[in-house]
């Protein structure tokens, strides 16, 4: 087990590794000039000259590459051009915002399907599954920004239910939670389904309840146990769901997290701050998937290395 | 939104290696859409999709204004439903009086054209991916797969945000490679997976084995098998395309004003959703019906090519009749007495009685050997009598009278107090039966503590104590072990252990030495034969092999095509076979048995298709004594001897016909 | 005696075990360690050992399915290499175990027997057809099904097509990995007759690999029996099922069942066979055998001649060949 970690913590660093290269090169790799794209058009070239070495973007490739390394292992990531705050201390304190939202959402959305998903999973086409189903599906093809829309429309604008934007108090959670984990469940209440059907197909479950074992006991401990663990790494997967629709959802509802930061940046085009934002979601998300595959490793006893 | 998510299922089925087993029948091209059109819903799917791709292609003859013609004096117009609103404008009209149903119309022209051709630049990308990394392996496949990797480590639509934000133009074109790009990984992984799967088969074997090149095994052996696995995926990724595409023009990083797509006129409605709320609803509705149609097609073709999750769990249903008086003598009756078992699986087109109108006994302490072919009904008779018959089988007729309880009939409660503390089942595969993510001790003791016969704090001892009873050297090491840590052999006296620690009366075993060697099957023969005469265990032992029961069975069941062949004194049966069946099955085994034989008289023919009821004898098409009688007239079981049944007609006619 | 078609000399066949990041062998699984023997025109070489002890692979390496890691294959007087295999796979074939996964699922049976004679162009393109149809009657299969794909055959005349490929472009050798252990007793024998059938007509050599004794018995002139990776004692069928010269041999035999055997009488075995990772030391079998010295732990016994055609690797072989 020790050794796996260490494998994995190492394999870890080479993806964040990766991570941070291919952010750096696709920024630069884009046509034009990124000076010149920040500032309105008709700026003098003067001008542009100095945005050029604020940004570093003067200096070759290479050069610009190790200093880009150099200062993101010392936790620099630049300087917002627009209100010329470090990136990293505007981003950390977006962060706990988009986590709080994040894990509400799945903690949410695990439990729902797994429940939603057992049920279903109990009588494969019966009524309760079928009707699952058909929920599931039209979940799955409504987009999630439309919902929110629409969600907003409805409880903030019409019935002035609950507040449609910011973080406020706890009813502010309501609308983007519910935004998120309507996403997310038809997705995992599939997968759970799918999941224990396949495992109650197995050898095993007959021979449980060959020797005598109840149901529950069956199904609760035998075939959980072993289902559950595919599932694991669709919970990490949905991470990525999470931290990419945050973009959207929080730009819908105002919400103060990384991903608003992310679309501001975007429309002001602050490269640091973009370049910034994208690299800690995408750390985010490679940490959460490092944590999912110990979780892995440690319920499936085959795992061992 | 990262683009793995909706493959999740894809994947993970798609990694298991193919079910040899015949139902899992590849399905040819020329039914395929025979069998497609039989799924109602998946082919209103693909219709439903067909017809708003039509819609899009022919969006000039349809769409009742041009999508950019502004009519300030017309904005604002509400549909046609409501107050105001004209038939001229049937949706009504955005902001700038523009028509709201032309631009849904030609906004899906955009996303499906955009959609489309990502999909088809991430197939074509992902598929030689794939392709090289499973069939050229190595270097190749590990890179391949590294970059992969980093890529899904990465939630990807913030990069492809970020490209899209920073380029100074979009085109059709910066979408389709963009989102194209973002999705080659998820058919690289399937791909490369399948060929793996395919290539270690042994017809790619063989067809290396008869001298083909390695490109004529990629191309003709290996890529028809491959290429089947894609379309479900293909149109599921288009369906996720549609909906990014929007997200994208929602974002405005989509293609530029005023080219309409169902995501700008979304973001347009935003602004004006207090004053006009259709113009928001109504490209989600346009989007929502779009991915449902092509989630219902791939559904369909998924379904298809893995038609596995059709049946649904175990579910026992007793039956309701109460039980037939078949022989209402005044006699004891014997452990248990099975009187005109009928099991069936009722299939789609098809029903399989896998079991029909057998009758047995078998009393307390003896040994009842079945053996029979392949699908001959053999696993169906043991799950029916332990009640765990795979969905859709079920009992449809007889009894099962288990020391006076018919089990058929019990309820569901009382049936599962009698699995375990009274009867136990041992299956043929031992590393499928036990419960991989639990170690054995923890299954013993479970076991133990359910039997309500040991106190919970002496489970461990006697977890221990059932292992030592099956002849297990190191108990304490093996109650700590996962069952993949065990041999088959072990595992298999782990069932065993497990099956007993009830302390049944009767014990199940279907073909529980087959998937072992010849010397751990002699030991674990020996073991089973001991626990019997220590424990006056009766057993019912299930195996294709009739050498196995010639010193270990009572008595033996033949069984052919469901039915009873012939049932006696195992001695009498292996000495003086009575049924044409059981004595060619015997001659098989002997003349392979005895040295210098010349030529094996077989069994010519192949074994009978349950799902055809034919009148007559089930053996008639094989059989060297068949005469006219036998086509038309079912044998039933006759006396030939004491306690001798043999369901043969050459029994009941006279000398003369039966030596003819 | 005539020149041995197939001559197989010290073959060996190891697979690294990888593990970890960078995959270094961190062991090797000695699946074929060391293997002798020849192949006569016509005759019927059987292979007979447990689940895991290397028979399988011995098939594919000597198919060059696999490389060998060392060791030499002569084929008909010539040396097989990886460049060379052309003529070893004109005159050797090979029939797989499982019925189901060893026909393409998506050719037609005509198109499957026919491949080999397009590839190697034994016939030209129009006698093809003519071709494939006197195959598949050879093998019992109607010809007018020629057209239709594997999976609406039984496992037995899948087997049967199988069978007709191998010996489509008329080899002179056929290995038969575990061709008939997959069928029912019924079809099996069909099948077994077939072989015989074929091998009277055309003078076929067949090396045939099972686990089933009695099967092997019944179709080999001699039988090789293999334990971990090795030859552990050879001889023409009937001498060395009537008195093996191996104690692992006599285990096997005595744990055969048989319908008229009593099985208290039997040899019995300990344990099971260890991992062919981690083989004991000396000799493979001695934490099994009954017979068991000291010095069975330290040396590993040679294969030497015990007897007329007959080798066994056992330190008490003569003890076996003399008394008993
Ligand atoms: N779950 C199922 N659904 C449909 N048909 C089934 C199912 N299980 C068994 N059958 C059918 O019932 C018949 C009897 O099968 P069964 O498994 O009892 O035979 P068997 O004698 O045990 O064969 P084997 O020796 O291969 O184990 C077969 O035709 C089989 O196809
Ligand atoms: S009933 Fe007729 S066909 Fe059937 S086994 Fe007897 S003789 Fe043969
Ligand atoms: S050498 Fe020793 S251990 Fe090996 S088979 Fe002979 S007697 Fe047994
Ligand atoms: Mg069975």
């Amino acid at each position: 087990m020790t050794s796996y970690v260490l494998q994995r913590t190492v394999q870890m660093i080479v993806v964040i590794f990766g991570v941070v290269t291919v952010t750096f090169f696709a920024v630069r790799l884009v046509p034009g000039d990124p000076a010149r794209l920040m500032e309105p058009p008709g700026t003098p070239e003067s001008v542009i000259k100095i945005t050029r070495e604020q940004l570093g973007t003067d200096k070759p490739i290479p050069e610009q590459y190790v200093n880009f390394i150099r200062d993101f292992v010392r936790g620099d990531l630049g300087t917002s051009f627009r209100g010329s705050r470090p990136v990293m201390d505007t981003v950390l304190e977006a962060l706990p915002n988009t986590l709080a939202l994040g894990l509400i959402s799945m903690a949410l959305t695990t439990i729902l399907s797994f429940g939603i998903g057992i049920v279903a999973a109990m009588r494969p086409n019966g009524w309760f599954d079928r009707i699952a189903l058909v929920l599931a599906s039209i979940a799955q093809a409504t987009p999630g920004f439309w919902l929110g829309v629409i969600l907003a429309l409805l409880f903030a604008v019409e019935l002035k239910w609950l507040p449609a934007v910011g973080r406020t108090g706890w009813k502010s959670f309501v609308l983007p939670v519910a935004t998120l984990v309507i996403s997310l469940m038809p997705l995992q209440i599939r997968a759970v389904r799918q999941a224990f059907i396949e495992t109650m197909g197995e050898g095993f479950v007959r021979a449980g309840r060959a020797r005598g074992l109840s149901e529950t006991t069956v199904l609760g401990i035998h075939v959980m146990k072993v289902a559950a663990i595919p599932l694991v790494t669709l919970i990490g997967l949905q991470a990525g769901y999470v931290l990419g629709g945050s973009i959207v959802i929080e730009s819908i509802f105002n919400w103060p997290g990384v991903g608003t930061l992310a679309l501001q940046a975007i429309n002001q085009r602050d490269f640091p701050m973009i370049q910034g934002t994208v690299l800690v979601i995408a750390i985010v998300y490679t940490l959460i998937n490092f944590l999912v595959d110990l979780t892995y490793a440690a319920l499936d006893p085959r795992v061992k290395y | 939104m990262p683009f793995p998510d909706f493959t999740g299922e894809l994947t993970s089925s798609d990694q298991a290696p193919d079910a040899s087993a015949p139902a899992a029948l590849p399905v040819r091209r020329k039914s395929f859409l025979r069998q497609f059109s039989k799924r109602k819903v998946a082919t209103a799917g693909l219709t439903g999709f067909l017809i708003i791709v039509a819609m899009a292609i022919f969006a000039p003859f349809i769409a009742p204004h041009n999508p950019l013609q502004q009519n300030l004096g017309d904005n604002f117009k509400p549909p046609m439903w409501k107050d105001g609103g004209t038939s001229e404008y049937p949706l009504g009209t955005d902001p700038l009086g523009r028509d709201l149903l032309s631009r849904l119309i030609y906004g899906a022209r955009y996303s499906l054209a955009i959609s489309f051709g990502a999909v088809i630049v991430g197939g074509v990308i992902g598929f030689l991916a794939g392709l090289v990394a499973g069939f050229y392996g190595r270097w190749a496949d590990t890179l391949l797969m590294r970059l992969g990797d980093i890529q899904l480590a990465f939630p990807f639509v913030l990069f492809a945000i970020a490209i899209l934000a920073v380029s100074p133009n979009r085109t059709v074109w910066h979408l389709i490679v963009v989102l194209g790009i973002s999705s080659w990984v998820i058919y690289a992984r399937v791909v490369r997976s399948r060929v793996l799967t395919e290539r270690s088969k042994d017809y790619a074997r063989a067809a290396t084995a008869i001298g083909a090149s390695r490109m004529r095994v990629l191309r003709k052996y290996v890529m028809p098998n491959v290429w089947q696995a894609l379309p479900p995926i293909a149109l599921l990724n288009l369906a996720f395309f549609v909906i990014v595409e929007s997200l994208l023009s929602f974002l405005s990083l989509g293609l530029s004003p005023p080219t309409p797509s169902w995501g700008s006129i979304l973001a347009d409605g935003r602004q004006y959703m207090m004053l006009d709320p259709w113009m928001a609803l109504l490209p989600g509705i346009a989007i929502i019906i779009t991915v449902i149609t092509i989630s219902l097609a791939a559904d369909g073709f998924a379904d298809l090519l893995d038609p596995k999750l059709k049946f649904g769990a175990f579910r026992r249903q007793p039956l309701k009749t109460s039980t037939p008086d078949i022989d209402p003598s005044g006699e004891r009756l014997p452990l248990l007495s099975v009187r005109s078992l009928t099991t069936q699986f009722p299939l789609d087109e098809v029903t399989i009685t896998a079991v029909d109108d057998l009758s047995f006994d078998l009393g307390r302490g003896q040994v009842l050997g079945i053996v029979g072919e392949s699908g001959s009904g053999k696993s169906t008779l043991g799950f029916s009598i332990m009640q765990l018959l795979d969905a859709p089988g079920r009992v449809v007729d007889g009894r099962i009278l288990f020391d006076g309880a018919d089990l058929a009939r019990i309820s569901n409660r009382e049936m599962s107090a009698v699995r375990g503390d009274r009867m136990g089942m041992i299956f043929q595969d031992p590393g499928n039966s036990l419960t991989p993510v639990l170690t054995v001790g923890y299954q013993l003791e479970e076991t133990a503590r359910k039997t309500g016969k040991i106190p919970a704090k002496e489970a461990r001892t006697a977890a221990i104590a059932a292992l030592q009873a099956v002849g297990i050297p190191e108990p304490e090491r093996v109650i700590r072990a996962y069952p993949f840590e065990l041999s088959g052999g072990m595992q298999q006296r782990v069932m065993i252990a497990l099956a007993m620690i009830g302390t049944p009366e009767l014990l199940i075993l279907d073909e529980p030495t087959s998937a072992l060697d010849v010397t751990t099957q002699a030991q674990l023969l020996d073991e089973l034969d001991r626990l019997r005469r220590e424990r006056d265990l009766a057993m019912i032992f299930i195996t294709h092999d009739i050498a196995l029961l010639a010193d270990f069975a009572d008595s033996i069941l033949v069984m052919y095509a469901g039915q009873l062949c012939e049932l006696g004194p195992a001695n009498e049966i292996i000495r003086r076979p009575r049924h044409p069946y059981a004595q060619a099955l015997l001659n098989a085994v002997e003349l392979v048995d005895a040295p210098g034989t010349d030529r094996l008289a077989v069994i010519p023919g192949d074994p009978p298709d349950l799902s055809r009821h034919l009148p007559g004898c089930p053996f008639a098409d094989r059989c060297p004594h068949a005469m006219a009688v036998c086509r038309d007239v079912e044998p039933k079981p006759v006396a030939v001897g004491a306690g001798h049944l043999s369901a043969c007609h050459l029994h009941t006619q006279s000398t003369e016909d039966a030596a003819a | 005696m005539t020149e041995p078609i197939l001559r197989v000399h010290e073959l060996t066949k190891h697979f690294p075990i990888r593990r970890g990041l960078f995959g270094r062998a961190s062991a090797t699984l000695r699946a074929v360690d060391g293997v002798s023997f020849d192949v006569h025109p016509g005759e019927t070489v059987g292979i007979v050992g447990e689940s895991g002890c290397g028979k399988s692979t011995l098939a594919r390496t000597l198919m060059w399915l696999d490389e060998p890691t060392s060791g030499s294959v002569t084929f008909d007087g010539q040396p097989v290499s990886s460049g060379a295999t052309d003529l070893l796979r004109r005159q050797m074939q090979i029939v797989f175990q499982d019925p189901y996964t060893s026909l393409p699922p998506r050719m037609t049976i005509g198109d499957i027997v026919a491949d080999p004679i397009r590839i190697h162009g034994t016939h030209p393109e129009s006698e093809i057809r003519s071709q494939v149809n006197r195959l598949l009657t050879e093998v019992g299969v109607s010809a007018q099904r020629a057209g239709q794909y594997p999976f609406q055959f039984s496992g037995g005349q899948r087997q049967r097509i199988g069978i007709a490929r191998a010996l489509a472009i008329e080899p002179r050798l056929l290995i038969l990995d575990e061709a008939v252990s997959a069928l029912d007793v019924s079809v099996q024998g069909q099948i077994l007759n077939l072989l015989q059938d074929l091998q009277d007509q055309h003078g076929l050599a067949y090396l045939f690999i099972s686990h089933d004794l009695g099967v092997v018995r019944y179709l080999s002139d001699r039988v090789l029996v293999m334990y971990l990776g090795k030859i552990v004692e050879e001889g023409p069928a009937e001498a060395l099922y009537a008195k093996p010269h191996h104690p692992y041999t006599q285990a096997l035999l005595s744990a055969v069942p048989t319908l008229r055997g009593r099985r208290s009488e039997r040899v019995r075995l300990r344990g099971e066979p260890p991992k062919p990772t981690s083989p004991p030391s000396g000799c493979a079998f001695h934490p099994r055998c009954p017979m068991a010295q000291p010095i069975c732990a330290k040396e590993t016994p040679l294969l030497l001649p015990s007897g007329p055609g007959r080798r066994s690797a056992c330190h008490f072989s003569g003890q076996l060949a003399g008394n008993g």
